[in-house]
């Protein structure tokens, strides 16, 4: 542990630094609005002070490594997590409950994400991991009061000690096999044999059951339609986004510095799922009347999509992954942020009713919400259709022909359903009167800004992508000298 | 003596396991439970893991064990509370055969695997003690201990703000 | 002072993946089959019971002490996840007057 460390961790401090400040703050008085404003602000200089470290690449070893590829999933997660909490305002304020708690709890959540993303040695991986999941437990029983959200709590929590429990055992397998815990160091050993003994591959598959269990594929899915639904919608928006892309970027980082793309049958495991949560995922959503369900479902196909640019296993593929990552935390955060906008006191708007007519009252919301769900469905001009498009392009280029057809086929499956929820939207309806009382503007505020600005993004990297590739470009140089 | 207190062990452990699993009353299950963590502390004092065997005793049987009971007997819940149903006789049935596969398809795999074993040549077998340990924790893992305080800080929130009773509410 | 601990000398390490395995997989079965979510919740901690003994064991045999600190942290982590867990199962009985996981049956499909 030297100096210089604490000025790459400094992202993680500052949000610590905010979470205790936040503490000191609910202990003097309660105010929503003071602790929204800190966490805004750490948000802010968190990524502030990541910008700083761009370009860089920093060891501190064992434990976390500072790359290309670390600072942009930081980047990514530091963002969102900024835009849950601009859509959280509104969302809490209705509500009677304790509201302080939760952007404590959502920072620190976040914290764990980013431990997650940078992390390279199995201890880093699992504390970073269960801050993630012992904030997620608390933050999906928020409303402590709803039937809906103690089930998914408990649901979540008994689910996510299992999984986490078989991932240690597949931890503890690697290491007795290697003799190690730490990503570079077992892909040395991995270069030593000649082919992968039987105990590591158990280790691995064991470590998959907890992998794919966060990631919400198949068959470790049956939990994210539950969740999904009881869980407020912010907090719906934050697992569907951080949760899963952190690990999916330390999914990336260990198979690239372990190096342990050249097994076939490891790859033979992540085709099969990558090809039964496409399916699986569009099949169940088709039925769906509940639109958090439907976009439960529609978030397990997603992730099949970028498990088959993760399988092409190449520099292209890894860029095709980051990009979809951001396309698909653009569409889940405006997605779900349209979910919470239109949410009342007594439960969240999940209904397809409820959209029913959505245009003829609430215009803007429509249109952002139709902008979303087009992209979720890959149509042009949206940033959806590039990042399927590049996702695409690395399956071709590793003449994964099954993938790719499945990838095509998916998609005309899923548009189905994404349509009929935007017809709904445009259809005419006799009772135009608006039922719910209507917020202070200024209340909305924050998260009108926000869908905005979310819309806006998702058109520009539909539109013109290029700066975007450039800068995934650019910071994965310093990332995967192997590929 | 060393491998019959082994085997000794190894029989209770097991067998507390079952008797955590197969109870009936919960509280019984805890009585088992903290059975499983003494005897699993005994082979940790066997493999010569002090801190190990130490810690475990102290967390798990200190203080898991005692929230769990806690827990129980805030809840009432000393008696059998599972009904007998039809479903659950099949989904027993199901689990117990679904777990005994797969310990038979994991033992299949890990009865050829190589694992080695000890080198006698720099063999230390002071490594479990809690001097050592402790420097290690305090020097090599001092970022991944201060981890562990914000989990616990984590932990702390969420517990208080789920486990407080709201004002209007009428039970206890 | 540096002997070789008995056990290690006269028991392969073997021996501890399979007694490992079985605790396990004991684990998992009451997973599987109890429905009283403090029961469940125990079984998990029996999972990663045996998870400590294997990474134990594996470290006292190899003279690698970072098994045993993962060892002390996997406790920690068991300590904070049962805290919030048992939070929960509080909540839902509060909620619902029992701790059952088969009432909890609003979301499906």
């Amino acid at each position: 542990m030297r100096l210089s460390d604490l000025y790459f961790l400094m992202p993680l401090l500052i949000l610590v630094g905010a979470a205790t400040l936040n503490m000191l703050v609910v202990a003097v008085k309660r105010n929503h609005k003071v602790i929204f404003g800190i966490t805004i602000v750490a948000h802010l200089v968190a990524v502030f002070t990541l910008l700083q470290l761009n370009g860089s690449s920093y060891q501190i070893p064992p434990f976390f490594v500072m790359d290309g590829w670390g600072i942009f999933n930081l980047g990514l997660i530091l963002l969102t997590s900024l835009f849950v909490t601009l859509l959280s305002y509104a969302y809490f304020e209705q509500r009677e409950e304790r509201k302080e708690e939760y952007y404590l709890l959502l920072i620190l959540a976040t914290l764990g994400a980013c431990v997650l993303v940078i992390s390279q040695h199995f201890m880093a991986l699992f504390l970073g991991l269960e801050i993630l999941s012992v904030a997620l437990y608390s933050l999906i029983a928020y409303l402590r009061t709803r039937e809906r959200s103690d089930e998914a709590g408990i649901k979540y929590l008994i689910l996510a000690a299992l999984s986490s429990a078989f991932l240690l055992f597949g931890m503890a397998l690697v290491y007795a096999v290697t003799g190690t815990m730490s990503f570079p160091e077992i892909g040395v050993y991995l270069q030593s044999v000649s082919e992968l003994p039987l105990l590591l591959l158990t280790g691995f598959g064991l470590m998959i059951v907890g992998i794919g269990f966060k990631l919400g594929i198949v068959p470790f899915h049956m939990w994210a339609p539950d969740v999904y639904e009881g869980a407020p919608a912010p907090v719906t928006a934050f697992i569907a986004t951080v949760s899963k892309g952190g690990m999916m970027g330390l999914l990336i980082r260990f198979f690239s510095q372990a190096d342990a793309y050249r097994y076939a049958n490891l790859m033979l495991i992540f085709t099969i799922i990558a090809i039964a949560s496409m399916l699986a995922g569009n099949l169940l959503a088709l039925r769906q009347k509940n639109i958090k369900r439907l976009l439960a479902y529609s978030s397990i196909a997603h992730l099949g999509y970028i498990l088959v640019a993760f399988l092409a296993g190449n520099r292209l593929g890894v860029e095709a992954v980051s990009f979809y990552l951001v396309a698909y935390f653009i569409t889940s955060l405006g997605a779900f942020g349209v979910v919470a906008l239109l949410s009342d006191t007594e439960r969240d708007a999940d209904q397809l009713e409820d959209y029913r007519g959505l245009f003829w009252r609430r215009p803007a919301t429509a249109a952002v919400f139709t902008a979303m769900l087009l992209s979720l469905a890959g149509i042009p001009l949206t940033a959806g259709f590039v990042g399927k498009f590049y996702i695409l392009a690395s399956g071709v280029n590793t003449q994964q022909w099954l993938l790719v057809l499945m990838l095509v086929l998916n998609s005309v499956i899923g548009l189905y359903y994404y349509i009929k929820v935007i017809a709904a939207m445009f259809a005419q309806t006799k009772s135009v009167q608006e039922r719910r009382k209507v917020l202070h503007p200024a209340l909305s505020f924050a998260s009108g800004g926000a869908m905005a600005i979310l819309g806006l993004l998702l058109i520009w990297i539909g539109v013109y992508p290029t700066s975007l590739v450039q800068l995934i470009r650019g910071l994965l140089a310093t990332f995967m000298t192997t590929f | 003596m060393t491998g019959s207190l082994f085997y000794f062990l190894t029989f209770l452990t097991l067998f507390a396991a079952l008797g955590v699993v197969f109870s009936k009353n919960p509280v019984y299950s805890v009585l088992f439970l903290i059975l499983t963590f003494f005897s699993l502390s005994g082979h940790y004092i066997l493999l010569n893991a002090q801190f190990v065997a130490a810690v475990n005793i102290i967390v798990y049987a200190g203080a898991i064990m005692v929230l769990f009971l806690f827990v129980i007997m805030f809840l009432n819940l000393n008696m059998d509370t599972e009904q007998a149903q039809k479903k659950s006789v099949l989904t027993k049935v199901a689990g117990a055969i679904s777990g005994g596969l797969l310990l038979v398809i994991m033992i299949a795999v890990l009865k050829d695997a190589e694992v080695g074993s000890y080198d006698p040549e720099n063999f230390d077998s002071q490594i479990g003690l809690v001097e050592n340990l402790g420097h290690l924790l305090f020097t090599k893992y001092l970022l991944p201990f201060e981890l562990a305080s914000v989990l616990f800080l984590v932990a702390m929130v969420g517990a208080v703000m789920l486990g407080k009773k709201e004002t209007q509410q009428r039970h206890f | 002072m540096n002997e070789i601990p008995e056990v290690i000398r006269t028991i392969p390490l073997q021996y501890y993946l399979f007694f490992s395995s079985t605790l396990f997989v004991i684990g998992i079965i009451g997973v599987l089959t109890r429905r009283n979510a403090i029961i469940i919740f125990m079984c998990i901690e029996l999972m990663l019971n045996a998870v400590n003994l294997l990474l134990t064991a594996f470290s006292a045999y190899r003279s690698d002490a970072n098994g045993q600190v993962f060892v002390f942290f996997i406790m920690a982590v068991a300590a904070a996840e049962v805290c919030v867990g048992l939070a929960i199962i509080v909540m839902i009985y509060r909620n619902l007057r029992s701790t059952d996981i088969n009432i909890l049956s609003n979301l499906k499909w």
